[in-house]
């Protein structure tokens, strides 16, 4: 199977005048743990509701696991969501959070569920306000698991949990990834929390697609060029500068290149996921289509 | 779904059951209280002219302790507003406000069958209430409203029959909208309260009249039967003639004496006949010349179930188009 969990063509939003996602064009592969990267803002939150069938695209299309975005029972059930800030309903206990899932979910596995709430700890009687926004996210997790679903879609799962919690979340879905090979995005304003568990990237800036691939190919593609202080237009043909910094003196390059950089004038060194991220995403005056990598 | 919407709805279910429970209780030991003193006083074996017996009757009922008829009467009018406030507005509203929304529509339930189970549930247990609670009332207050013949009248009427349970339906659907509209639980409501309230004033005062065609009678005004003269002190001396409806059993809209061309009555006594110098035959004698009419326009007894219907059937169709309008706003304008 290698038709794409989730593929966009052109897809926009709009609020008013405001672009909250342009032109965005994607085909994600099957199996893939997705990171999905940008500055809080940039529309990450909209392209993964527009994805769950949250919110409904002012132009362009989207099909998720084939078909329309929660077009119905049965595309609903295949797709897992845990919502930014992981909302629960305070006042009822987690396990009636969980026989919520069941009642609401036909393929339910209520084995998962318990093993997941037994393994973090958690008292089942417990009020789900009651608990902190760590324990919180895990029992929006646990749900979205138990429902096993094809695709897991995350929208910022980690980003108001301590250090120790994002560990233990991120260990936890990658487990469970592990066990059941499913696709799963995952969005973040920081790369750092997604860097070892992704291998597939997405960077999100000022409502659209900067670059996306799978991290393999982005991390052999970039490359960080310095040397004596020069005129970045005269690269090789098929570099394209995504950064460029200078002194007096020198020349700091972070460009993309499908062919591997031949130029004794400059020093070059591979980059790290982390640096191919913040050169994306500080790119921002420059208005350039989206880029896709080459697979 | 179902057990979900039970889970979230349990506790206000088991408050309204006790506070349904206690007044129906009440109901029952007031209404075997009026049972007593209707058999005590003769009321059901009285033959002929029973005025004064029923007379008798109603002012035993004055003096004896009726606060819970009172209550009961008052709460008829109060529970559809409750409804819609604290089951309507909150129904969506809590959701969107907590952003649990985007919890219970990434289930496998499409948001179609999620609000139309809540709309069921909920309003099923809003029309059992009002039906219920009205119910008891009217059983209740039988014998009374036989005596006094005002179960058609707006103040009673209302809170009698099938009634409730239309203005139930219609403020929880209201509070629904709103409160998806409104997407914050407090103002929601607010708002389904000042907008029910009125809703609720306008259909008595100016809509429920006009549901069934009342009785339009004009009769020549007879002299002769009781009546009164007003005639305004001052200047314009202006005369106006009053004639009691003799309808104990209707609801009056219009009684008035109108001229042989249709006007109303009304113009300066001429003193010569009418006034304080001239003797009461004699302006009875005058006005008698004039060829008044006395017009009554109202709704006999028989009148009570065609407007209970109508007004009923009413209040559901606009619940019906509000609760269309939920379930196309849910999934077209819903985020």
């Amino acid at each position: 199977m290698s038709s794409p969990v989730l593929q966009a063509e052109g897809l926009s939003k709009r609020y008013g005048r405001r672009e909250a996602l342009t032109d965005c064009t994607l085909a994600i592969p099957p199996g893939r743990v997705v990171g999905l990267v940008g500055p809080n803002g940039a529309g990450k939150t909209t392209l993964l509701h527009i994805a769950v069938g949250l919110l409904s695209p002012t132009a362009g299309s989207i099909e998720v696991l084939g078909a329309h975005p929660a077009s119905g029972p049965a595309q609903l059930a295949k797709v897992g969501f845990v919502a930014q800030d992981a909302p629960t309903y305070a006042g009822l206990s987690i396990a009636d959070h969980l026989r919520f899932g069941a009642h609401t979910n036909p393929g339910w596995d209520q084995q998962v569920a318990d093993d997941r709430i037994s393994k973090l700890g958690l008292d089942p009687s417990q009020k789900a306000g009651k608990l902190s926004g760590g324990q919180r996210a895990q029992l929006a997790l646990t749900i979205a698991i138990a429902k096993r679903p094809e695709l897991l879609i995350l929208d910022e799962p980690v980003a108001s949990l301590d250090p120790l919690a994002r560990r233990e979340f991120l260990q936890g879905l990658m487990a469970y990834i592990a066990e059941h090979e499913a696709s799963v995005i995952l969005a973040s304003h920081l790369i750092s929390d997604l860097e070892r568990v992704c291998d597939y990237l997405i960077v999100l800036v000022a409502s659209r697609v900067r670059v996306a691939g799978e991290v393999e190919d982005l991390l052999a593609s970039h490359y960080r060029l310095t040397g004596a202080r020069r005129d970045p237009a005269d690269l090789p043909p098929g570099a394209e500068v995504i950064e460029e910094s200078h002194t007096d003196r020198q020349s700091t390059l972070i460009v993309h290149s499908t062919t591997p950089i031949d130029d004794a004038s400059f020093t070059v060194e591979q980059i790290t996921l982390e640096d191919l991220v913040l050169a994306y995403m500080s790119q921002v005056t420059d208005p350039l289509p989206a880029l896709e990598t080459t697979r | 779904m179902i057990w979900f919407t039970w889970r979230q709805f349990r506790t206000q279910t088991w408050i309204t059951i006790g506070a349904l429970a206690t007044i129906g209780v009440l109901l029952v030991i007031f209404a075997w209280n009026i049972e007593d003193m209707y058999t005590a006083l003769n009321v059901a074996a009285c033959q002929g002219d029973c005025t004064a017996v029923i007379d008798n009757f109603l002012s035993q009922f004055q003096a004896s302790n009726h606060t819970i008829y009172d209550l009961a009467q008052m709460m008829v009018y109060a529970v559809p507003a409750l409804i819609g406030v604290f089951w309507g507005a909150p129904l969506i509203a809590r959701e969107l406000e907590a952003g649990t929304h985007r919890l219970v529509w990434n289930q496998s339930v499409t948001r179609t069958r999620w609000l139309a189970t809540k709309l069921v549930i909920v309003g099923g247990a809003a029309a059992v209430s009002a039906g219920l609670l009205s119910w008891a009332v009217t059983t209740s207050s039988n014998r009374i409203d036989d005596a006094t013949g005002d179960r058609i009248t707006p103040l009673f009427y209302g809170a009698r029959g099938i009634v409730p349970i239309g203005y139930a339906i219609f403020a929880f659907t209201l509070g629904v909208t709103l409160g998806m509209l409104i997407r914050r639980t407090v103002p929601a409501m607010a708002a389904t309260l000042a907008i029910y309230s009125f809703a609720a004033y306008s259909m008595q005062e100016w809509v429920r009249e006009h549901l069934v065609s009342a009785s339009h009678v004009i009769n020549p005004l007879d002299i002769s039967s009781p009546h009164t003269v007003t005639i305004s002190v001052g200047e314009a001396n202006e005369m106006t003639v009053g004639v009691p409806d003799n309808l104990p059993d209707a609801w009056v809209l219009s009684n008035q004496t109108i001229t042989d061309t249709g006007q109303v009555f009304s113009m300066p006594a001429d003193s010569q006949y009418c006034g304080l110098a001239a003797s009461a035959q004699a302006c009875d004698e005058w006005l008698g010349s004039l060829g008044l009419r006395h017009e009554l326009i109202y709704h006999p007894a028989n009148h009570f179930w065609p407007l209970q219907w109508a007004e009923t059937g009413m209040l559901l169709a606009i619940a019906a188009l509000l609760a269309a309008f939920c379930f196309w706003w849910t999934r077209r304008h819903l985020t």
